[in-house]
């Protein structure tokens, strides 16, 4: 249902960031994108919700080509949870969630917070599946743990009954069991509500644990496609290898900034 | 070797500049600071303050004398004791029923004085005065709740002006860089002009009252409100308003559930702070004629009746210090 169709990317500072990435998602697969930082998964993800513009190829979500024209359109059939969750801290759990709904709620009654009943046990309905309960529903979303504000991030994303979901490092921030319960959460979700998922992680593990299907990115180019059951330990190896070398790379580019030469430095050149 | 590349070589720790705290520009600096404040404490008479007050301290402790002190004693000596009380001439007032007076007021005999302009000379009669002992406070304490709602009035109109005008001038949510423009402009406009100057004009249009008086504080203050609410849109966190605009809410949407949570809190507290500022300035408008309990203080000190001019300064001390009681209360809560 989501086609990258020879997509590449280049920022305007050079940097090439996806590289002829062709790629084609099935309907209600929980797909999982793999890769160092600097891989180009963010930026992959950014262009099928429009933050990003591709430089040139092609996406295509349910047969409509993405265009500048039909963006909001097809935002409204593409939810993001990111990796920041950005949630409204001030504002009450179900208010939070019911702003998944915003772009197609009234003005006049969303101005005045007052959503149909509907929609509201929509919004239940999905906090309970993601595992909240009635008492958490008017507390501010501030006061929540990071892992309850991960779920409510995941129940909004579902709130407008999305058919691709994109998750930015979703467990990013949290510990290793409370990352489980909520992918696990994010999982059942998408199959309840029958929503693709494209999620970034940067653990291996949980790839395999929960993935329908693994695209792992190296250098803006795919390096890997496929069942988790298909990423042998050598893959898994290279993989690794590479993310260490980058790191050395990182590290070893110099980073000195421009200085102003000294009176003493010109005097000691010229010497 | 090149000279770009001798000069980024590393240096030894033992070469590197040393950080020096105080140099010849701090002390040059420092010099013509000082020229500055003592060329401009001078205009502004601070040398003579500061000679005339230690005089005045001198002087309280019995070392020469001052004419600070002086009017300050002179003062004292007809402030007190306060005056709370009202006296009012019987045949002046109408329908006094002299067998049911009011709670606790009595009839006294006394002289009335009355100057004629003609011979240029006094005469006295007697005449029989209706005293009402706590008369006076309940009169001030009846301005100053005038004072107090003309403050609440100016507070609300500002809040109506600068609330439209703040979100227009919010950069990032202004529909036009122009509007952009023309609404911080607008606020600015209202900034720059003093209260005091505005009832001025508006007594003149309104004539005496407080309807000046409210609407002097309305537009000083709509101006300020409005650009601690722009400031405040604009400092807004960027994420969540991502995550909803991204989503395909419009920005009325996005202000609405994104920016208006956050930026709340900080809201009530400037209202708060421009409420109690309204009435503190309130007191003062009534010196122009507009309204509240200024024009009673400003009538009594042109009378020298300095006993009545405490009791009012009295009341609006009392006001100020309950105010900021409360407001500091409910600050807490809203936080």
């Amino acid at each position: 249902m989501l086609i990258f169709d020879h997509v590449s990317r280049i920022y305007p500072d050079g940097t090439q960031a996806v590289k002829d990435v062709s790629v084609q998602l099935k309907q209600g697969e929980f797909c999982v994108l793999l890769g160092p930082s600097g891989a180009g998964k963010s930026t992959l993800m950014n262009m099928v919700n429009g933050l990003v513009e591709p430089t040139s190829g092609k996406i295509i979500l349910d047969g409509e080509l993405l265009t500048k024209k039909n963006l909001q359109m097809i935002q409204r059939s593409v939810s993001m949870i990111h990796q920041q969750l950005y949630l409204v801290p001030r504002l009450s759990v179900l208010h939070n969630v019911l702003t998944g709904i915003l772009p197609l709620a009234g003005f006049w009654r969303s101005m005045v917070k007052s959503f149909p009943i509907k929609d509201q046990r929509r919004a239940y309905e999905l906090l309970s599946e993601v595992g909240l309960k009635e008492k958490h529903l008017m507390r501010r979303a501030s006061e929540l743990s990071g892992g309850q504000q991960q779920r409510v991030a995941i129940a909004r994303a579902f709130m407008a009954s999305p058919k691709l979901v994109l998750a930015d490092e979703p467990v990013a921030s949290l510990d290793p069991t409370m990352s489980r319960s909520v992918l696990n959460s994010l999982k059942t979700a998408a199959q309840t509500n029958g929503a693709t998922v494209l999620c970034t992680l940067h653990q291996m593990d949980y790839a395999l644990e929960f993935a329908d299907r693994i695209i792992a990115l190296r250098d803006g180019e795919v390096f890997f496609d496929g069942p988790p059951s298909a990423m042998d330990a050598d893959v898994q190896r290279r993989l690794y290898e590479i993310e260490h070398d980058n790191l050395e790379k990182q590290q070893a580019e110099p980073v000195e900034k421009p200085t102003r030469p000294l009176l003493v430095d010109i005097k000691e050149a010229v010497a | 070797m090149n000279t770009v590349s001798q000069i980024n070589k590393k240096r030894d720790w033992r070469e590197w500049q040393t950080y020096q705290a105080i140099t010849p520009k701090t002390i040059l600096f420092l010099f013509f600071a000082f020229v500055l404040l003592a060329w401009s404490g001078h205009n502004t008479e601070m040398d003579r303050a500061a000679v005339e007050t230690s005089k005045a301290v001198l002087s309280a402790v019995g070392i020469g004398d001052s004419n600070v002190l002086n009017g300050v004693s002179k003062f004292g000596r007809q402030a007190f004791p306060i005056q709370f009380s009202a006296r009012t001439e019987l045949s002046r007032l109408e329908g006094v029923d002299l067998q049911h007076l009011p709670w606790f007021s009595y009839v006294e005999e006394g002289v009335s004085r009355e100057y004629d302009v003609d011979t240029d000379s006094w005469t006295e009669e007697k005449a029989e005065y209706l005293v009402e002992p706590i008369g006076y406070l309940k009169k001030v304490l009846w301005m100053m709740w005038e004072t107090i709602e003309m403050g609440f009035w100016g507070t609300m109109i500002s809040i109506i002006i600068s609330l439209p005008l703040g979100i227009l001038a919010a950069r990032n949510y202004s529909p036009h860089p122009i509007v952009y423009q023309i609404a911080r402009g607008w606020l600015s406009f209202h900034r720059s002009m003093p209260e005091l100057i505005v009832a001025l004009f508006l007594v003149l249009i309104y004539g005496f009252g407080p309807i000046a008086g409210v609407l002097a504080l309305a537009i000083h203050t709509s101006g300020v409100l409005g650009k601690f609410f722009a400031d405040e849109i604009e400092n807004a966190p960027k994420g969540p308003q991502m995550a909803l605009s991204s989503a395909g809410a419009n920005s009325l949407k996005v202000l609405r559930y994104a920016v208006f949570p956050h930026v709340l809190p900080a809201w009530i507290a400037y209202i708060q702070y421009i409420f109690e500022r309204n009435i503190r300035t309130a007191t003062v408008l009534g010196i122009v004629g507009a309204g509240g309990i200024g024009m009673e203080l400003k009538g009594r000190w042109d009378l020298f009746d300095y006993d009545h001019v405490a009791t009012i300064l009295l009341i609006i001390f009392i006001t100020v210090v309950v105010l900021e009681f409360f407001s500091q209360k409910l600050r807490n809560k809203t936080l």
